[in-house]
């Protein structure tokens, strides 16, 4: 084929514009340490590498929401830690008060210190958090939850539990509403409660109450009434089972009554001590729904009553014991939350090492496949320089052939 | 003796003229579209003296051009492809540039924007996450409108060249016409001698057109070089032009289209499909137009999935939120070819099955026709009263349509452009979910209770409005004082969306309110449920996120400019071929010419010296007749 010297020379400058177009992306890859700089250098990449970027970001994001629920459930847990405390000190004193050695005055002055107690017991249910919301108001944030009232206290928030996401597809509760915490509380014993008539006139106290056999429990409410055997007796030696209506239950149920007995029916055993008087009568049903601040202020009522005569001491033993038993409940209730917030806590941690595993694997993903392997891409340069300086130097030689040089 | 002198003679003639044409050929050895001349030399009639026939010398029949027409059509073809995918990549190259690896930087700001709807469910009471998600939701906004407003200043580009290079094609044209004119005298008055230098020119005018657009040649037995264009459309018929305009577009002005007239009945322009003409058109329409489409499905998809949680939740006062973001509805353009004045409207009826492709809809004595607008396939699509359902979209037309009537249907190239935040007030967003709150009145007198209100269907309008049942008796209710339903304990009441149970016995003018619960301000669900939808699919028949939807468009930008990449590289090696072969035949080789330079000298200086020798010979003749 004839080849020209104007071809020769538009094939050297198509050549060196190819070339020096390969060197300049050369170039641009090491110095911005990327190995593609637009899309269409490695399209499937670069979509990828997107992908990835904003899988990270929400990472990131679910990092941010981990924390955040942390910090909220660490200040959760300590105003619940708080609380136990208070209630440990109304147990307490609830015991004190219960010794039976103590005068009316000194029954008064427990009632002011657990007064106080219910108090800060309600100001640590209007806990704030860093954001100025209240911790247990649920989702009514900017409301405060508890206000003291006559009977105890009023909840104003709602039963809204606020949800983070802490990873694609799990969230965790930041908080427990407080009607939850300090509402919800079974009483007594947390299936029954056994309670003693309000007339009552002798010194029959309730002691321990179990459920014996779960499935016989029917839930029914009865009582138990004393009586003397022969009527005409003094001393109450006698007990029967009555149902709600006040009639005897069938098939009939009575016993003879010792002081320190247990009374066992329907799966239920209540025991009492003391000697109860005729028609006196102590009453079961299925534990309800109480709050610990009406717990407490039924305490305080108890203990402001004045108690002198045997009875009297009898029902504020009675009083104190099922406050007792309702503490017990409540400080049952916040370890179930605090546990469960540590639970949270705790799938929180793992959460955020499994989260930022993750991020470092994405991140090496997106720098497997952005990032400029310095090795290949300098010995590319080498090589395209090369290839430019010998072009550049094959175009001269070839240049200076002409056969005119000659004539 | 005499014929010692002729034959000479005729030689020193025919060899000046040789160097002289290789004079010629280095003088023009870079003249584009300069095709090498040779001397056509013959030998002379030869003069018959008795038995004997000795020549006559020497004769120059001619200079021929070296030049092959098929080399010749081959590199105008190339030239045609490689135009058109030089222009091709330069604008694909310049989208993959706006583009890049992050969308325009629309990536991030929708990570950006998404990480702030978590931040506001972490914090949703907080006055600051919320000003600081409207402030994403804005450059998300700016992101959208910057990308869209660089393609729509590529297609003003696109509209600018096309009118240079359509004034550039009739200049051309003209002057092969004109030539055309010259070289069919000059061939008559040569004898049939072809004029080689205007010739020349021509060819390179011809050379020249086919960068511009393909085109096709015939040469006719005259001389004259004929030239067409597109599908065969006459640009030069022997010494006459056709010229080429630029009209309006059918569907939309601004987009300039070619034509063979200046009515916009002779469009050729879907016909153009080479050269840097061809490379315009397919740059607007496979390469802006796709982006922008597929710009456009993004923005759709955000605004309304973003718009529809917000109207499924509370703001920090209570109410239902209102929307973020305005996005253009899908535009329905009738052709200026319409007869009537029958307009269409459209709206997106389902996300999931919204495209990136634009239709043509086209009635025929009434009955619909949906097609695709770059391929032509036809669509399918369901109609039901005056509502045509296609791709997602509802399409409604405001009259009876005439046949022929044309409708362009872009669903989604308009929406990047007019994608907008609305001015919300930071508690405006609707970071709560809705929820109920439901009282007993204080004076109630009964024993029945109410439970807490569910939500059963969120989006109902008046979910919301304070509703209060009022029991006319203890078996009776009315709902805001109308209607007189029975009471059931127990059994659910439905109204507006929601849901309540009232048990117990209501005691007569006992009453009951469900409103909308106006406290729960620190509620996220709404927040997390916004916060999800980067992940949640919503388009493609929900199988694609907008998570998704952002990475295939860069993949998507990235493929094709990297097809076009290839496809230039490819086309200028068979471009760099065609031109060394036209070249091999037609260039000057500058050696080749060297050589030749020295052969015809060296034939002179025999030819002188045969005069010389004649000369002698002659002169021996004299001194001899002298002698004697």
């Amino acid at each position: 084929m004839r080849v020209t010297q104007s071809l020769n020379q538009l094939q050297f400058v198509a050549a060196i514009d190819t070339l020096q177009s390969n060197l300049s992306q050369t170039q641009n890859q090491i110095s911005t340490n990327l190995s593609f700089t637009t899309p269409s250098q490695n399209p499937v990449a670069a979509g990828a590498v997107n992908g990835y970027n904003q899988a990270l970001a929400q990472s990131k994001q679910y990092d941010t929401n981990a924390n955040s629920a942390q910090t909220r459930l660490s200040t959760e847990d300590s105003a619940l830690t708080q609380v136990q405390n208070a209630l440990q000190s109304l147990r307490t004193l609830a015991l004190q008060a219960n010794s039976g050695t103590l005068s009316s005055q000194d029954r008064g002055a427990i009632a002011t210190q657990a007064t106080q107690i219910q108090a800060s017991l309600v100001s640590l249910a209007n806990t704030q958090d860093g954001n100025g919301e209240y911790l247990f108001s649920g989702f009514a944030t900017q409301t405060k939850p508890f206000a003291l009232s006559p009977t105890g206290a009023t909840y104003s928030g709602d039963q809204g539990q606020r949800q983070l996401q802490i990873a694609a597809g799990q969230s965790v509760a930041d908080g427990d509403n407080g009607d939850t915490v300090f509402n919800q509380i079974k009483t007594g014993n947390g299936t029954f409660v056994a309670t003693s008539g309000s007339g009552n006139t002798g010194t029959g106290v309730l002691g321990a109450t179990t459920v014996v056999n779960a499935s016989a429990y029917n839930g029914q409410p009865y009582s138990i009434k004393f009586s003397a055997v022969p009527a005409t007796g003094l001393v109450a030696n006698t007990y029967t089972i009555l149902d709600s209506t006040g009639a005897a239950v069938v098939p009939a149920v009575s016993g003879t009554y010792t002081s320190g007995q247990s009374i066992a029916y329907d799966g239920t055993q209540v025991t009492i001590t003391g000697q109860p008087g005729i028609n006196d009568t102590f009453s079961v049903a299925p534990s309800t729904n109480q709050s610990v601040f009406t717990t407490v202020q039924n305490m305080v009522t108890a203990l402001q009553s004045p108690a002198t005569s045997s009875a009297g001491l009898a029902q504020l033993n009675n009083a104190l014991n099922g406050a007792i038993n309702n503490i017990d409940q409540a400080l049952n209730q916040t370890s179930d939350v605090r546990s469960s917030i540590g639970g949270r806590l705790n799938s929180i941690t793992t959460q955020l090492s499994v989260s930022s595993s993750q991020q470092i694997q994405l991140q090496t993903s997106i720098s497997s496949l952005q990032s400029l392997d310095y090795a290949s891409a300098l010995t590319q340069l080498q090589g395209e320089t090369t290839t430019l300086s010998a072009a550049m130097q094959a175009y001269t030689i070839t240049q200076g052939l002409s056969l005119f040089k000659y004539l | 003796m005499s014929d010692v002198f002729g034959i000479s003679l005729s030689a020193l003639r025919a060899f000046q003229s040789a160097v002289a044409v290789t004079s010629n050929n280095i003088a023009n050895a870079n003249t584009p579209g300069y095709a090498k001349e040779s001397v056509t030399l013959v030998s002379a009639a030869p003069q018959s003296n008795g038995t004997l026939s000795i020549g006559a010398g020497v004769q120059v029949a001619g200079i021929a051009r070296s030049f092959s027409q098929a080399s010749a059509n081959q590199l105008n073809s190339s030239q045609s492809s490689l135009g058109q995918l030089n222009t091709l990549q330069g604008y694909s190259n310049q989208i993959d540039n706006i583009v890049g690896t992050t969308a325009g930087g629309l990536s991030t700001a929708l990570q950006s924007f998404y990480s702030a709807w978590s931040d506001v469910a972490n914090s949703p009471t907080s006055s600051a996450t919320r000003q600081a998600l409207l402030g994403k939701a804005q450059s998300v906004a700016n992101s959208f409108q910057s990308t869209n407003s660089q393609l729509d200043s590529l297609n003003q580009d696109i509209n600018s060249r096309i009118t240079s290079d359509v004034q550039q094609i009739n200049a051309l044209g003209s002057s092969i016409s004109n030539l055309n004119k010259q070289i069919v005298i000059s061939t008559a008055q040569g004898g049939g001698q072809a004029p080689n230098d205007l010739i020349d020119q021509r060819d390179q005018l011809v050379s020249s057109l086919s960068k511009l657009t393909g085109i096709s040649t015939t040469l006719d037995t005259n001389g004259a070089l004929n030239v067409f264009v597109g599908n065969g459309q006459p640009l030069v018929l022997q010494g006459n032009t056709t010229q080429l305009t630029t009209v309006p577009g059918e569907f939309d002005a601004s987009r300039l289209e070619v034509s063979t007239s200046t009515s916009n009945g002779n469009v050729i322009s879907g016909t153009i499909t080479s050269g840097e003409l061809g490379g315009l058109l397919a740059a607007r329409s496979q390469v802006i137009d796709p982006a922008k489409n597929a710009l456009g499905q993004i923005a759709t998809a955000l605004s309304q999935s973003v718009n529809t949680q917000q109207n499924l939740g509370l703001d920090l006062s209570g109410q239902r939120g209102v929307p973020l973001f305005s996005v253009g509805a899908p535009a329905a353009t009738a052709s200026t070819k319409n007869t009537d004045a029958v307009s269409a409207t459209v709206t997106v009826a389902n996300l999931g099955a919204l495209t990136t492709n634009d239709y043509i809809l086209s009635y025929k004595t009434g009955s619909p026709a949906l097609t695709n607008a770059s391929d032509g396939t036809s669509v399918p699509f369901t109609v039901s009263g005056n509502t045509l359902s296609a791709a997602g979209m509802s399409i409604v037309l405001s009259g009876a349509p005439a046949t022929g009537d044309k409708f362009l249907i872009q669903p989604t190239a308009q929406a990047a452009g007019s994608f907008s935040a609305l001015n919300v007030l930071p508690s405006q967003v609707a970071a709560a979910g809705i929820s109920l709150a439901t009282s007993a009145a204080g004076s109630n007198a009964g024993t029945a209770t109410i439970g807490a209100g569910t939500v059963v269907t969120a989006a109902n309008a008046n979910l919301l409005n304070p509703v209060t049942i009022r029991f006319t008796n203890p078996t009776t209710y009315t709902i805001n004082g109308a209607g007189a339903y029975a009471y059931t304990a127990g059994a659910a009441i439905s109204q507006n969306g929601w849901q309540v149970t009232i048990s117990g016995t209501p005691a007569t003018g006992d009453s009951f309110a469900v409103t909308g619960n106006a406290g729960a301000t620190g509620d996220n669900s709404n927040a997390l449920a916004s916060a999800n939808q980067q992940t949640s699919p919503l388009l493609d028949s929900g199988t694609v996120s907008i998570n998704n939807a952002v990475s295939g468009m860069i993949t998507g930008i990235g493929s094709q400019a990297q097809q076009i990449n290839t496809a230039q590289t490819a086309q200028n090696a068979v471009n760099t071929q065609a031109i060394a072969n036209q070249q091999s035949v037609s260039g000057v080789d500058l050696n080749e010419e060297a050589a030749n330079l020295l052969q015809w000298q060296q034939a002179y200086g025999a030819a002188a010296k045969a005069l010389q020798i004649g000369n002698s010979l002659f002169q021996s003749l004299l001194t001899a007749v002298q002698a004697a």
